[in-house]
């Protein structure tokens, strides 16, 4: 178990910028997700923890020592891999037993200890079967294993779900969970599964471009997003957004017209959750006729596509039966909280509201 | 509970001492690179060494010795050089500073060179070019053999040798492998196990009843014999390796290339085809390499001067003059092993896709 | 429909024809056709004049009862096969293939490249280099080293370790073939395996011993069955550099059997020690093809017009 911390982390690969300069401070025992879109430095930044790459600059610290230099077999650190990587010669005892092999300890001891580790994953069952004989969701479990037989100071979890299918990936998620609270491990996922961020860990790190956009609480990225990039990712299905103008207390957007709360000027984007915006809700701003032009039945809600006086929208309502149908004229508004507003160059957020 | 245990011992764990740790890391990466690389320069020299020294001898020796004294003078230029560069390619990583590294040592190199043996090297030895009878004028008249014919007939002989069994493998491999990789025939399973059979077969045990087939035939002693012969008994390899590439092509393209109207015939001409133009580049490059090497089946099957190619003539020659002149021995070999060089380094890239039965060559 | 039928079948038998017809062609008039020739010439009496006079058992009678030279030639290439085989066409190959995938990627294709040289060189050429290396006098690249280096008397290489010569000879050009090959085995491992082993504790030792070497199982025992054929039934360099000699002391098997035919004029007891080759070449063949993936390479095709 360690706290682990990264200062202005960087990686370029020849010229090509994989990571842009990262600080992150982990406690112990924490579960951290980092959530981001193919390309954006995540598995860079897991393979540099780990030891399998050498950062370009900048620094990886375990309990506040240095280990930029330590070799990956030296920095005591568990990882699944989204392929899960399992040695395809071995059986699943020797698969665990592995990393075991390179340390001080003795066969009986070794053994002890990965039929501890096996039980505890739920492999227990399946200690004499090679790699290929297994379905997906147990070679997952396999890799677990064989990630924390060392007892790692860190667990690194690779899109350890990605290959799994769906209702597997939901009892492979709470399976993570239970065991990563059992042994209060240190653990990192990347993931670009933003349910798998939210629901997994207590903190979610949302990467972009090789940079951090933001870090907090699922509830920090939904309701107080830093970043117009982690508006437009964290959320689904995604939020609205429209280019405005604000002047003189006033937000123009196409024809549409709301007064702000806070004084802003010039280039400004809005955005709408599709479920912050309601029918005849009362006190809502912004309310303008909108025309349904498509209706999606999702289940247990409906999205609605809408021409409103913003543009396209799009918006959700509960109930599995739609209330209104395609060329419906319906009045549109959303609570003023729930309006988010962006510097159009910066892409930050602004600390600004619309008013009632 | 087992999770109790886990986390019971870890409490317990001491905390590791990670400046050592990274201090036996770089230690260990160090000295493991540099034993590699050490490991590979010395067990390579002898492969470079005697290249190094053919091109000396070729360009330096005289009629009657050798300059061996060039040789080592040139690699004690050259090794540290080299040695020098791969300190600063280590050490620097910036690329503009080691490009700029690299020209001054090569710079420095060359004037070394330069002014300690440019006044040895000398074109004389490449007089065989434009010279028939040079061996005639190195040796009496008396001791030398046959007439010699001119290196330009040689040459063309391998040359018209090399180009036209690349054309025939070319041709008939790729039509023999897209037949056997994308149509359903009868005894077609039985085809290619038969050809998996041949292609492993050495067909180098058969060259007694290949000759005499040659000579009942009447083209013993011919470049078309001996053409068909090397075109056939390479074939069973090349038509796997052109299976290999055919399989790498989708189905779907071809398909739809029938849907929009496409005989068989014209999908493969005009959509399969390009799709495996660097497998063909590869076996292009490969037959012809290994035909401008030919030796045993020529030397059995070719009698007469006047249909001698390149291998024979530098085995010939070095036959004749070796004790004598290496220099020309040696000017020879490299002008033989020039073309198969060029063309090895430039399509080096096409020749590593080459695939057999799954296996990569 | 019958006309549709008919004009399919048409085009089936012209596709056939004029896709496989060459290849078919050329591989039963040179490779099928004398594999029947040999299995006849070796039950005759053929000689110099390469006319047949009778059909014989004695070649055979010869070979096994009165051919003293023979057993010569079966321990030279007893010994030039294990000895090439071993030390380099699969153990240096490996080595040179685990070493070249160790380092940064461009040496590798570098040192890679250099030991490809010998194969791609013109045999002639590559054997007149041994020539010069082996040079009995001062002039050899081998006796320069050796007498102002090690200040010894010169040595004579091809006359006195002949045997030596040729092993080195074709293990430097038999390692690159299997050096390719399990270069490319090790690339196809997948890379997360390498990084799991390390992270798992393994040095680099361990990661070749568990991750690498259990992939090479296939690729080696192919190498092992193809090299020792391909060793057994080639002769070219070493007619070149020794000739056969000093007398028949690096005469293989292969090479007796041409010099019999080629040399001696003895064409019919040539084809009769063919034979074995032909038969040792089927059965290692026959074993090759066991090892081949036979399900991949039987791919059904997925349009069945013509």
């Amino acid at each position: 178990m360690a706290r682990i911390e990264l200062k202005n982390l960087r990686k370029e690969w020849g010229g090509a910028i994989a990571v842009a300069g990262i600080d992150l401070a982990i406690e112990d025992g924490a579960f951290v997700a980092v959530l981001g879109p193919s390309g954006c430095g995540k598995s860079t930044t897991l393979m540099m923890l780990a030891g399998i790459y050498r950062p370009t600059s900048g620094d990886i610290t375990f309990d506040g020592a240095r280990v930029n230099d330590v070799e990956a077999r030296g920095r005591n650190v568990g990882i699944v891999f989204q392929s899960y990587a399992l040695y395809p010669n071995m059986t699943v005892l020797e698969n665990v037993m592995f990393p075991l092999r390179f340390k001080t300890i003795e066969r009986t001891e070794a053994e002890r200890r990965s039929r501890e580790v096996a039980t505890l994953v739920r492999i227990d069952g399946l200690l004499d079967r090679r790699p290929g004989q297994l379905s997906g969701g147990q070679q997952q479990r396999v890799a677990l294993a064989r990630a924390l037989v060392k007892r790692p100071h860190l667990l690194l979890l690779d899109e350890p779900l990605s290959n799994l299918d769906a209702g597997l990936r939901l009892t492979m998620r709470t399976e993570i969970r239970r065991i990563q609270r059992e042994l209060g491990v240190t653990t990192i996922l990347v993931t670009h599964d933003q349910v798998e961020a939210t629901t997994m860990a207590d903190r979610v790190v949302v990467m972009n471009s090789g940079r951090v956009e933001q870090q907090g609480t699922a509830e920090d990225l939904y309701e107080r997003p830093a970043t117009l990039f982690v508006a437009s990712f964290v959320g689904s299905p995604p939020i609205n957004l429209f280019d405005g103008h604000a002047a003189g207390g006033m937000l123009s957007v196409n024809e549409a017209r709301l007064p702000l709360a806070d004084p802003v000027q010039g280039a400004v984007v809005l955005g709408l959750r599709p479920e912050s915006l309601r029918v005849n809700g009362s006190g809502d701003s912004g309310r303008t006729i909108s025309r349904i032009s498509a209706v999606e039945p999702m289940g247990r809600e409906v999205l609605y596509t809408a021409d409103s006086a913003f543009g396209v929208i799009r918006f959700l309502e509960a109930g599995a039966e739609p209330r209104h149908r395609e060329s419906d004229d319906v009045p549109l508004g959303f609570p003023p909280a729930s309006a988010l507003l962006f510097d159009k160059d910066s892409g930050r957020r602004l600390d600004a509201r619309v008013a009632a | 509970m087992a999770a109790d245990n886990l986390v019971a011992a870890r409490g317990a764990q001491a905390r590791p001492d990670w400046p050592a740790l990274a201090r036996r890391a770089w230690r260990r990466r160090f000295t493991g690179q540099s034993m590699l690389l050490a490991f590979l320069v010395v067990v390579s020299a002898p492969i470079v060494l005697p290249y190094f020294w053919m091109v000396v001898i070729a360009f330096t020796a005289r009629t009657g010795g050798v300059a061996s004294d060039v040789l080592w003078t040139a690699c004690a230029v050259i090794a540290p050089a080299v040695l020098i560069y791969s300190i600063v390619h280590m050490s620097v990583p910036a690329p503009r500073l080691r490009l700029a590294a690299g020209l001054v040592l090569l710079a420095i190199a060359g004037a070394l060179l330069a002014a300690l043996i440019g006044e040895r090297l000398h074109l004389d030895n490449f007089r065989f070019l434009t010279r028939a009878n040079f061996v005639e004028e190195i040796r009496s008249k008396a001791t030398s053999g046959a007439q010699f014919p001119s290196v330009w007939n040689a040459f063309f002989n391998s040359l018209l040798l090399a180009v036209s069994q690349t054309v025939i493998i070319l041709t008939v491999s790729s039509l023999a492998g897209y037949y056997i990789s994308r149509f359903a025939f009868r005894g077609r399973s039985v085809f290619l196990q038969g050809m998996l059979v041949l292609h492993a077969f050495p067909a180098m045990t058969l060259i007694i009843p290949i000759f005499l087939m040659l000579h009942w035939i009447g083209l013993l002693d011919t470049i078309v014999g001996v053409m068909l012969v090397l075109a056939a008994i390479e074939l069973p390899f090349y038509v796997f390796v052109m299976k290999g590439f055919f399989d790498g092509v989708p189905w779907d393209i071809e398909m739809s290339a029938m849907t929009d109207g496409a005989t068989r015939r014209q999908a493969f001409r005009l959509v399969v085809l390009p799709q495996v133009r660097f497998g063909l580049i590869a076996v292009a490059v490969f037959a012809f390499i290994r035909a401008w090497e030919e030796y045993i089946f020529v030397r059995t099957f070719l009698i007469e001067n006047k249909n001698w190619v390149m291998s024979l003539y530098l085995f010939w020659v070095s036959d004749d003059v070796m004790g004598v002149d290496y220099g020309i021995v040696a000017a020879v070999a490299v002008f033989y092993v020039l073309p198969s060089f060029l063309l090895y380094v430039f399509c080096q890239k096409y020749l590593t896709q080459m695939t057999i039965g799954g296996i990569k060559g | 429909m019958p006309v549709f039928a008919r004009a399919q079948l048409r085009r089936q038998r012209i596709n056939f024809a004029l896709f496989l017809g060459p290849a078919l062609v050329l591989l039963f008039l040179f490779f099928v056709a004398p594999i029947v020739i040999d299995l006849f010439l070796a039950f005759t009496d053929m000689g110099r004049t390469l006319a047949v006079g009778k059909f014989t058992l004695e070649n055979f009678e010869r070979m096994f009862t009165r051919d003293t030279r023979l057993l010569g030639a079966l321990g030279v290439t007893f010994i030039f096969v294990l000895a090439t085989l071993g030390i380099f066409n699969v153990t240096f190959a490996l080595l040179l293939a685990l070493v070249t995938t160790a380092v940064p990627p461009r040496l590798g294709a570098f040192f890679r490249a250099v030991w490809l040289l010998p194969r791609m060189s013109p045999s002639v050429v590559y054997a007149l280099l041994w020539l010069w290396v082996a040079d009995p006098n001062e002039r050899g690249l081998l006796n320069q080293i050796v007498m102002h280096v090690f200040d010894m008397p010169p040595i004579d290489l091809r006359n006195n370790h002949p045997l030596l010569v040729i092993i080195l000879a074709n293990g430097f050009i038999g390692a690159s073939l299997g050096m390719l090959i399990f270069t490319s085995a090790i690339r196809s491992i997948p890379e997360h395996l390498f990084h799991a082993a390390r992270v798992d504790g393994a040095g680099s030792l361990a990661i070749v011993r568990y991750i690498t070497l259990p992939a090479l199982r296939w690729p080696i025992s192919y190498m092992t069955i193809h090299q020792t054929l391909s060793l057994l039934v080639s002769f070219e360099y070493i007619l070149l550099i020794t000739g056969g000699g000093p007398f028949y002391d690096t005469t293989v098997f292969s090479l007796y059997a041409y010099r019999r035919a080629f040399e001696s004029g003895e064409y019919a007891y040539g084809a009769a020690l063919s034979l074995i080759l032909v038969v040792i070449g089927v059965l290692a063949a026959l074993a090759l093809w066991r090892l081949m993936d036979m399900k991949q390479l039987l791919q059904q095709p997925r349009i069945e017009v013509h």
